[in-house]
């Protein structure tokens, strides 16, 4: 007969878990939704969630990480959900980017993109720099924002991403394509002010 | 020797560091060397490069996000307590 392994880190009971992480997975479903009811579902649901599961809960790592990991999938639900709300057209713009020569020939939206402003590789290191570029990702525009979070930030395949969107992998691409670009004309707008302070 | 095509499909599938090395190595040379995809492909690959150290900066930036307003806090440790009791 085996004796049940001892957790390596304590376990935190629920009851406190709205003080200890509440915040913490409150500003990671913000960093993803942008949309404060949204994120405070997703924190509701990954706490009930995590007190169903809470027996198979291995302790091999903080609980804080372990209801992370939970909250991505019901970020991913809600994002999901949002989607289906609001069904993913494609803009004039896009369509005809689609139908584009480069694009047909070569899956490149120009062949000249502007380069950027400044090397933002030289700004890895500053934690400044990211809070920037996290609210930058903000900015962008939906759907390109939810395509780039689901696929990037989010890790989900491309299969994944056009079953959820309802979109075929030209238009998923074309979207990152929107979401870069948006990302490094607002980084632009905003760290190099900041920088030249 | 990829094709613009084949350097396109492979990016927008997989990030660029997660690519076997040979097919890395290749890629690589073709967005070095390409006139057309180049500039937009190396760009891409920057994407992912930054995105990738976003997500390792991530655990850095909990104390510049929004915090839960107390309301719905004290909605929560409500819901979490009965819970928890049933359970």
């Amino acid at each position: 007969m085996s004796a049940k392994k001892e957790p390596k880190v304590p376990i935190t009971p629920p009851e406190k878990w709205v003080d200890l992480y509440g915040d913490y997975l409150y500003g990671f479903a913000m960093s993803r939704l942008r949309n404060p009811d949204a994120a405070a579902d997703c924190v509701q649901d990954t706490f009930l969630a995590g007190i169903k599961a809470l027996e198979r809960f291995d302790g091999s790592r903080d609980i804080k990480f372990w209801l992370r990991g939970i909250m991505r999938n019901k970020i991913v639900d809600q994002i999901r959900k949002s989607i289906k709300e609001n069904k993913v057209d494609i803009e004039a713009e896009d369509e005809a980017l689609l139908e584009s020569f480069w694009f047909k020939y070569s899956g490149i939206a120009t062949t000249n993109p502007d380069p950027w402003q400044f090397n933002p590789r030289k700004y890895y290191d500053n934690g400044e720099f990211w809070v920037v570029f996290e609210k930058c990702i903000a900015q962008v525009k939906d759907p390109a924002r939810e395509a780039f979070v689901l696929r990037v930030l989010e890790d989900q395949s491309t299969e994944e991403v056009c079953k959820a969107m309802d979109i075929t992998p030209n238009y998923l691409w074309v979207l990152l394509h929107r979401a870069r670009e948006q990302l490094k004309v607002s980084l632009e707008a905003n760290w190099t002010g900041k920088d030249a302070k | 020797m990829l094709t613009c095509k084949q350097v396109s499909n492979a990016l927008s599938k997989e990030d660029y560091e997660k690519l076997p090395p040979l097919r890395r190595f290749f890629l690589n040379l073709h967005v070095k060397l390409c006139v057309f995809c180049g500039k937009f492909n190396r760009q891409v690959i920057e994407s992912q490069d930054m995105c990738r150290c976003y997500k390792e900066h991530e655990e850095t930036l909990s104390d510049h996000r929004p915090k839960m307003d107390s309301a719905k806090k004290d909605q929560l440790r409500d819901l979490l307590a009965s819970q928890a009791r049933e359970n």
